[in-house]
């Protein structure tokens, strides 16, 4: 029984590890992200009408900010700047930003 | 005893304290965003946000515009249907109250 377990264990961290490496480029994520930075890299930054803080991005995993750079972009999500921003990106881009934004520096 | 007296309502009210301070209490839905989300905020998947620690007006804005359906996830549509506004406010303060791995990311002089 626990050898069908482990079995299965490794078949699936198999399976699974293809996938859960992202294909973003971390270092040419650092130079896309710029405009980013001008407002997610502001402790506290504020959006305005509504308002409330931006959210933080560092220590998110790259999956989920590509599946939410996509929903911008496809107008899943109703930000009007994020969606402006993210129609401007490619499959590549949002993979490379993803990668850099969830494990970039903290503040200098 | 009268010292006893005084005692009692003050370790009442420094208890009362310390369990604000320590945590905001877990609402009673959070066991429904836990599945994915962590009850701790800690999410269980790659492909799920962690709420650790995240801006509390931030979430609160994402579960209003999941309720109202302008923000399309029918996960998350569908459990946002549920909420009150109550329920909202109490969730993203105890996910915000949370400590997680999240942060504000830097510009460095170095890496311009």
């Amino acid at each position: 029984m626990t050898k069908t377990v482990r079995c299965a264990a490794a078949l699936l961290a198999l399976l699974t590890a293809p996938a859960a490496l992202a294909a973003g480029n971390g270092d040419a994520g650092r130079l896309k992200a710029n405009t980013c930075m001008g407002c997610h890299g502001i402790p506290g930054y504020s959006n305005a009408y509504p308002t409330y803080r931006v959210p933080k991005l560092g220590g998110q995993s790259p999956e989920y900010l590509v599946a939410a750079l996509k929903a911008y972009k496809a107008g899943e999500r109703p930000h009007k700047t994020m969606q402006g921003q993210a129609a401007s990106l490619s499959d590549q881009d949002i993979e490379d930003i993803a990668v850099f934004l969830a494990s970039a520096p903290g503040q200098p | 005893m009268r010292a006893i007296q005084l005692l009692v309502p003050l370790l009442a009210m420094l208890a009362a304290d310390a369990a604000v301070a320590g945590d905001v209490a877990p609402p009673e839905k959070v066991t429904v965003c836990a599945a994915c989300h962590g009850a701790d905020g800690k999410a269980m998947q790659p492909i799920y946000p962690h709420l650790a620690g995240q801006y509390s007006n931030y979430i609160e804005q994402a579960l209003r515009e999941y309720r109202a359906g302008v923000r399309k996830n029918p996960v998350m549509g569908a459990q946002a249907s549920t909420l009150t506004d109550a329920d909202i406010r109490q969730l993203a303060a105890y996910y915000s109250a949370q400590p997680g791995p999240l942060y504000t990311p830097g510009i460095h002089p170095a890496q311009k």
